[in-house]
């Protein structure tokens, strides 16, 4: 998965538990990015009579470094409030819901936006917006698109947020990666698979037809960028910002049981969870580190950066996929730290390295999603997205439908390995490997515009 | 949605659930140190003196060191006396 469940302790608590991080420049408003941060995952669409939400007791952020520190420059802090308006019904809604403020609607959620600028000064945005109800069903809610897109808010700064429940359109063959490292579509040349398979597999998409939570806002570029530019050469260290979400709670609770009124939330608050480029603490972080690793900033990574320069699963790859990837274990053997994957999960790619593109954000190393915000949107999207020629693509920030998982893989299996050392000839398979997937297999149709996911699985519909 | 929340944010790392809260009591008499804590708008950062919850965990029997919680902040306090009463209280 991207990062959903992906530390013991935040795989406990899914209110907090970030999925996915998308960033990029938007197709529908060039001038703009927009940024999706998912919550709340794994969410069966059936799921009555409580149906998913936001925590009102976590403190949801989007950061933006736009100086290469690794600190925000830019904070926007998103909370939520939940009202309910009939304490007599057990049912999420007592009638048809047709608009946000529907009587109908029993329990609703509101949210606040707060701008926090790069010396600590806050700024509320916006008070009590509504988030379109969960997705019940048909008979609930006849026309959800319209609900959703009344939740659309442009603030009068000129920002453009949304909050609330989404398809969830990554995909990821949970099943077989998490079973000894298995990829389906090469089942059968894997140390056990093979005893097992004389056929290549069909991959399955573990999150298919899901939903989950989304905070997606959209910001001028020159909001985000260092010294506000409007516009920006693409070799200009000005071009690329870093950006990640992070969760908190409070430090300290305090439970009174039946006395629900006199519980008690007080004192700082603590992240639990933190996403910046997809699988990095998924894959990278060791178990034993990954709930520390939610704990900190992206300016504390150059303590993870050793897990970068050896990941373990470079070293599990010629194991498991025997004579595929011998090119990769001598690169193994030969213990030379792995800049290429230095250079794409902790410090950006530099100039210089791939023909017309850069999104390098200096020495500090941090685990932040990177995103040269000079690259115009793709016209035609590869689902491999840098590895594949289009640019505007991961490991260029991340757009909805990029292969991230598959992209990951052939980084480490030494793909990239050529952009730092040019006699390094990658195995044949480095190129081939992939999950088979796409985000059609996700089920979730993606919206041309703003919020870019798409509508959530209905409840009276699925599952299947 | 009624629950009592206050406060603002920093830097500490601490879990959250190693935190044991064994007072939630206002009114203690002790010299403070040590500061944390910004206020953040759309945050109270009322305080116990506020009518707020005030909760202290004691940190370090020994010592006599406490972190009280109090809006949004934590500090640090140290007094043995206090200590020894709430151990002597939790004891009971």
């Amino acid at each position: 998965m991207s990062s959903h469940r992906e530390a013991p302790e935040i795989s406990k608590d899914p209110v907090a538990d970030s999925s996915d991080l998308y960033a990029f420049v938007s197709p529908d408003d060039p001038d703009t990015v927009t940024i999706i941060a998912n919550y709340v995952p794994m969410q069966l669409p059936a799921s009555g009579p409580n149906f998913f939400e936001f925590g009102d007791d976590v403190l949801y952020e989007i950061h933006i470094d736009s100086n290469g520190d690794a600190r925000p420059d830019l904070t926007y802090q998103f909370r939520f409030r939940t009202e309910l308006r009939n304490n007599k019904t057990f049912l999420y809604n007592t009638g048809q819901i047709k608009s946000l403020d529907d009587k109908n609607w029993n329990r609703r959620q509101f949210y606040s936006v707060t701008k926090v600028d790069a010396h600590g000064k806050s700024t509320v945005l916006a008070q009590k917006l509504p988030c379109p109800p969960c997705n019940v069903g048909k008979l609930s809610i006849p026309d959800y698109d319209k609900l959703a897109e009344d939740a659309v808010k442009k603030l009068r700064t000129g920002e453009k947020v949304f909050a609330g429940q989404r398809a969830d359109a990554f995909f990821v063959d949970l099943g077989s990666i998490f079973d000894l490292g298995t990829l389906r579509p090469f089942q059968d040349k894997h140390l056990v698979g093979k005893t097992v398979f004389n056929y290549a597999g069909k991959a399955v998409n573990a999150l298919a037809e899901l939903n989950v939570h989304s905070i997606a806002i959209q910001v001028p570029l020159s909001a985000v960028r260092r010294n506000g530019k409007k516009s920006v050469r693409g070799r200009d260290r000005d071009a690329v910002i870093g950006v990640w979400t992070s969760a908190s709670r409070r430090q300290v609770q305090v439970r009174h049981g039946d006395k629900k009124n006199e519980d008690v939330e007080v004192g700082p608050q603590v992240q639990v969870s933190r996403l910046g480029n997809p699988l990095f603490n998924e894959v990278i972080v060791p178990m034993a580190e990954k709930d520390k690793w939610n704990s900190l900033p992206p300016s504390e990574d150059k303590r993870f950066a050793g897990f970068v320069e050896k990941p373990e699963l470079a070293g599990l790859l010629p194991v498991l996929y025997p004579k595929l990837f011998d090119k990769l274990d001598a690169l193994n053997k030969a213990g030379k730290p792995r800049a290429d994957l230095v250079a794409i999960l902790l410090t950006g790619i530099p100039d210089g390295i791939i023909d017309n593109f850069q999104n390098n954000t200096g020495d500090v190393k941090a685990d932040m999603l990177r995103l040269n915000t000079a690259v115009p949107p793709a016209k035609k999207e590869n689902k491999f997205g840098v590895l594949g020629g289009d640019l505007a693509g991961f490991p260029n920030g991340r757009r909805i439908a990029d292969d991230v998982v598959s992209i990951s893989l052939r980084a480490i299996a030494g793909v990239t390995v050529p952009l730092v050392d040019k006699n390094f000839k990658p195995d044949a398979a480095a190129a081939l490997v992939e999950q088979g997937l796409s985000v059609n297999d996700s089920k979730a149709k993606l919206l041309k515009r703003f919020p870019f996911l798409g509508t959530p699985f209905d409840g009276f519909n699925n599952p299947k | 949605m009624s629950r009592v929340r206050y406060g603002s944010r920093t830097g500490n790392r601490l879990s959250r659930r190693r935190v044991l809260a064994i007072a939630a009591t206002a009114g203690v008499g002790a010299s403070v140190a040590g500061v944390a804590g910004l206020s953040l708008a759309g945050e109270s950062s009322s305080s116990s003196g506020d009518g707020g919850p005030l909760v202290l965990s004691l940190r370090d029997a020994s010592k006599g060191t406490f972190d009280v919680f109090s809006g949004g902040s934590r500090k640090t306090l140290t007094d043995k006396k206090l200590a020894e009463r709430l151990l002597k209280a939790a004891k009971g």
